[in-house]
């Protein structure tokens, strides 16, 4: 591995502030100007269990973390045995003395110090970062400044905690990998804090959701940011009544958007139906994990593919779209938020819990994006369903003096229930039309991503776009990756060029969707598909093995 | 002429109930607009049956809905644009089989919408199967031997969920009914109305409704009073069974804001995304 990449791992039961001493050691790696990624893997329960994080940093972009790390931090024995062989060749073992015993590493009484002041389990992920600290080089007051911004309950015995961890390690392994500083101070954010602030950067009005991991904190993080950003957000009882209640505020005139993952995106089906239906601007937001049902709560998978591309019951037009990266994730909702109102249709924007929950340091410029823009009635006697070249008709919100009628049964062009059989046909094709004005518009955009000009062609999509990137960064492999970010419709255009190529296909997929969906829609035969479907997502060393393998 | 009907056919059977719920509202809506609420304002929607039809034979605006969804259909209205007043019809099957859930939390929320039931005990356009409110014993083409269920009371459960306002009304008597929906759609926040509607095709009902209902002479003072209204056997009294002030849900939500109306500008909202970023 080349050295530029710098990672550190801390594991330890749920509950014990694992997770968060991964984001702030991210921060104190931002705060140095250099980039980071860091990945969390948790189970599905609120304590006990073993939970680890991950970050990595470099000078450069990094888009992936790396599962062998240069400094692990291990609160407990099994943190201890689960990531001794998780060391890179010049890793460093950081464990609590008080747990483990003797080892093979640097022990140190992490407990016996945190006992020193009240709800010491608490204190170990402070611990932690006092151990990054001082092995990093980090002085002192940085170390301070970084506990009280990060940890505002009990600030001074929390510093005075870190103080002591950090006088231990020092002496041992104090700046014994000196990290250098980078370009600039760049903000964190998770892919769903991307994909909110997105859309409200797009112009969201109202957010709709019930809870369900990864989707979650799209929620939590409108809610908690309601007024400051103008958007509301609302829990409702069910994703039946989320669905139904984004589409009577979209006929209100409001912009919004709904999220989930598999199994209650399931249970929205009905309403996007509807929505198709009636014709209804509404943005979806499905963060996918492994499945089917329950499956694995936490963890990732690509296996909703299909699901999102064939969503609903009915011939209307579907736009699916997929970020490879943070930052696109942000710009992306805000398009798709003017595509689904521009088109009036649903649509999804899809991810995975590795996307939806990393945090990544991001370059987003918020003022390239722009608010829907809709054909508006300008006059005259008001037609909900006015038949139009491109199937879309003007919208026209109340209260207004013209009758305003969206109708879930076919339906004439006041939106006045039909059965008759030229009626039936006429709206049938005018919403067929709007298939096609889609895809002419998106033939104008720009739909596909491609990274590298000479090597292999790989084709891949969504999160797994970043552990191909990296793995391609960490072995200097030249290829080239193609990554399609809209699948419904799939720029066939766009990917046709690619026929004729040694195609290598990635997804974390066990049936390889994404594959036979290129095979389907545009004719790719790969000459090998290189799958995961263990619910982690790839590391990018493995990764980059493997796609030498069958280079 | 008549302003608030549309082109479409009416197609219900002669004698239905719908009708006299259908000349009820146009009559409320009418009071309404007296009063300074406009029918511009006044957004419809309703769920799949026989009742729903009256979405097209009313011309205001709305949005037809899909079977037990209404009135998340009208929350979603409400939230977006408080300015305006949302009015479900809604079945008995639709709103307490499938939509049984929309149902009770509306109440507890007090969503300020109001919900007309079409309450008939059975699923006139699916040909006469039992629903949640018809009575033990009904024979459909489902139940053959007759509904081995308890009947749902619609009442005593709105009642239960928190409604804020609740009513039973009567097609037969019509000027009453008018009453009830015009104070219904006024209420700010939850109100349920559940009309006793006659199916002349399958569950006719005339003769023993004229013969149990009875109208209230005042509104209950208490919960207490209203539940055993509610669930009184011998008659089926009809008004105002129950009626509370209570701030409704858009307004513990966001205050007096109107996400459509009072949307916060484009460079605001940037500048705001920016600190966030940065912070």
């Amino acid at each position: 591995m080349k050295e530029e990449v710098f990672t550190f791992i801390v594991g330890g039961k749920a509950g014990e502030g694992v997770r968060k001493a991964g984001s702030v050691t991210a921060r104190l790696f931002a705060s140095m100007g250099r980039q980071v990624f860091n990945m969390d893997d948790y189970g599905s329960l609120i304590k006990g269990g073993h939970n680890f994080s991950v970050v990595s940093t470099a000078k450069r972009k990094i888009t992936s973390h790396y599962i062998n790390a240069d400094l692990v931090v291990a609160p407990d024995k099994r943190s201890y045995d689960i990531h001794k062989g998780h060391l890179s060749e010049r890793g460093i073992m950081v464990y609590n003395y008080d747990t483990v015993g003797e080892a093979e590493g640097v022990g140190v009484p992490l407990t016996t110090e945190a006992k020193k002041y009240p709800k010491p389990d608490l204190r170990i992920g402070v611990g932690a970062v006092a151990t990054v600290a001082a092995v990093i080089g980090s002085d002192k007051e940085a170390l301070r400044n970084l506990i009280k911004s990060e940890y505002p309950r009990d600030i001074e015995n929390n510093i005075a905690y870190a103080m002591t961890i950090y006088d231990i390690v020092y002496p041992k392994i104090g700046n014994k990998f000196q990290l250098q500083r980078g370009d600039k101070e760049r903000p964190i954010v998770t892919g769903n804090e991307a994909i909110a602030l997105g859309a409200a950067a797009g112009g969201l009005d109202i957010y709709y959701a019930y809870p369900m991991t990864p989707s979650s904190s799209i929620l939590h993080y409108l809610a908690a940011h309601d007024k400051e950003l103008g958007v509301t957000a609302v829990h409702p009882e069910n994703e039946i009544a989320v669905m139904n209640m984004a589409i009577g505020s979209a006929f209100a005139g409001a912009k919004t958007m709904v999220g989930s993952s598999g199994g209650g995106f399931a249970l929205m089906q009905e309403a996007f139906s509807l929505a198709g239906m009636v014709e209804a601007p509404l943005l979806c937001y499905l963060g996918s994990r492994p499945g089917p049902s329950t499956g694995v709560p936490t963890h990732t998978a690509q296996g909703d593919l299909n699901f999102a591309l064939h969503q609903g019951h009915g011939e209307f037009a579907r736009i699916v779209a997929s970020p490879g990266s943070m930052e696109e994730a942000f710009y992306l909702t805000a398009e798709m938020l003017d595509l689904v109102w521009r088109f009036q249709t649903p649509g999804i924007i899809l991810t995975d819990k590795h996307m939806a929950e990393s945090r990544v340091t991001v370059d987003i410029d918020a003022k390239k994006t722009r608010w829907p823009e809709t054909a508006t009635h300008s006059g005259g006697e008001y037609k909900r369903y006015l038949d139009t070249e491109n199937g879309v008709s003007p919208l026209l919100f109340p209260p207004s003096k013209e009758l305003i009628k969206w109708d879930s049964y076919e339906h004439d062009e006041m939106g006045v229930t039909t059965e008759d059989p030229s009626m039936i046909a006429k709206m049938q094709e005018k919403r067929n039309r709007k298939k096609k004005a889609v895809a002419d518009y998106l033939t104008n955009m720009h739909t596909v991503n491609v990274y590298g000009n000479t090597g292999p062609v790989i084709l891949t999509y969504g999160s797994t776009t970043m552990s191909v990137l990296e793995a391609l960064r960490c072995r200097e492999i030249e290829a080239m990756v193609v990554q399609p970010v809209y699948l419904e419709p799939l720029p066939v255009w766009e990917l046709e060029k690619y026929k004729e190529n040694s195609v290598i296909v990635v997804e974390l997929s066990c049936a390889g969707q994404f594959a036979s969906l290129l095979a389907e829609k545009v004719g790719i035969q790969p000459k090998a598909v290189i799958k995961k479907y263990d619910g982690r997502p790839f590391d990018p060393v493995e990764l980059a093995s493997r796609i030498k393998e069958v280079v | 002429m008549d302003d608030l009907a549309t082109y479409a056919e009416n197609t219900w059977c002669l004698g239905c109930g719908n009708f006299g719920i259908l000349g009820a509202f146009k009559k409320a809506v009418r009071i309404l607009e007296e009063k300074g609420t406009g029918r511009e304002k006044i957004m419809i929607s309703a769920g799949i049956g026989c009742h729903g039809k009256i979405f097209d034979y009313l011309k205001l605006s709305g949005l037809y809905s899909i079977h037990g969804r209404s009135m998340a259909t009208i929350q979603g209205m409400k939230i977006a644009n408080p300015d305006l007043k949302v009015v479900a019809f809604a079945g008995d099957g639709d709103a307490f089989g499938e939509g049984i859930a929309h149902m009770i939390f509306a109440a507890k929320r007090n969503a300020d919408i109001t919900i007309i039931l079409h309450d008939n005990g059975v699923y006139g356009l699916t040909t006469g199967q039992f629903t949640p409110t018809s009575e033990k014993g009904f024979k459909g083409p489902s139940t053959p031997k007759g509904s081995i269920e308890e009947p749902l009371n619609p009442l005593a459960l709105m009642l239960e969920a928190k409604a804020t306002f609740v009513a039973r009304g009567y097609p037969v008597k019509l000027d009453h009914l008018v009453d009830i929906m015009v104070q219904a759609v006024e209420h700010q926040g939850f109100s349920f109305v559940d009309v006793l509607q006659p199916c002349v095709s399958f569950n006719n009902t005339y003769k023993r409704y004229n013969a149990l209902v009875e109208i209230l002479d005042h509104v209950p003072d208490s919960y207490q009073e209203a539940i055993s209204i509610a669930k009184r056997q011998d008659k089926l009294p009809l008004g105002i069974i129950y009626k509370e002030e209570k701030l409704p849900y858009h307004k513990a939500l966001y205050g007096d804001w109107n996400p459509v109306t009072k949307r916060m500008s484009k460079e605001e909202r940037i500048k705001r995304i920016e600190a966030l970023l940065s912070r």
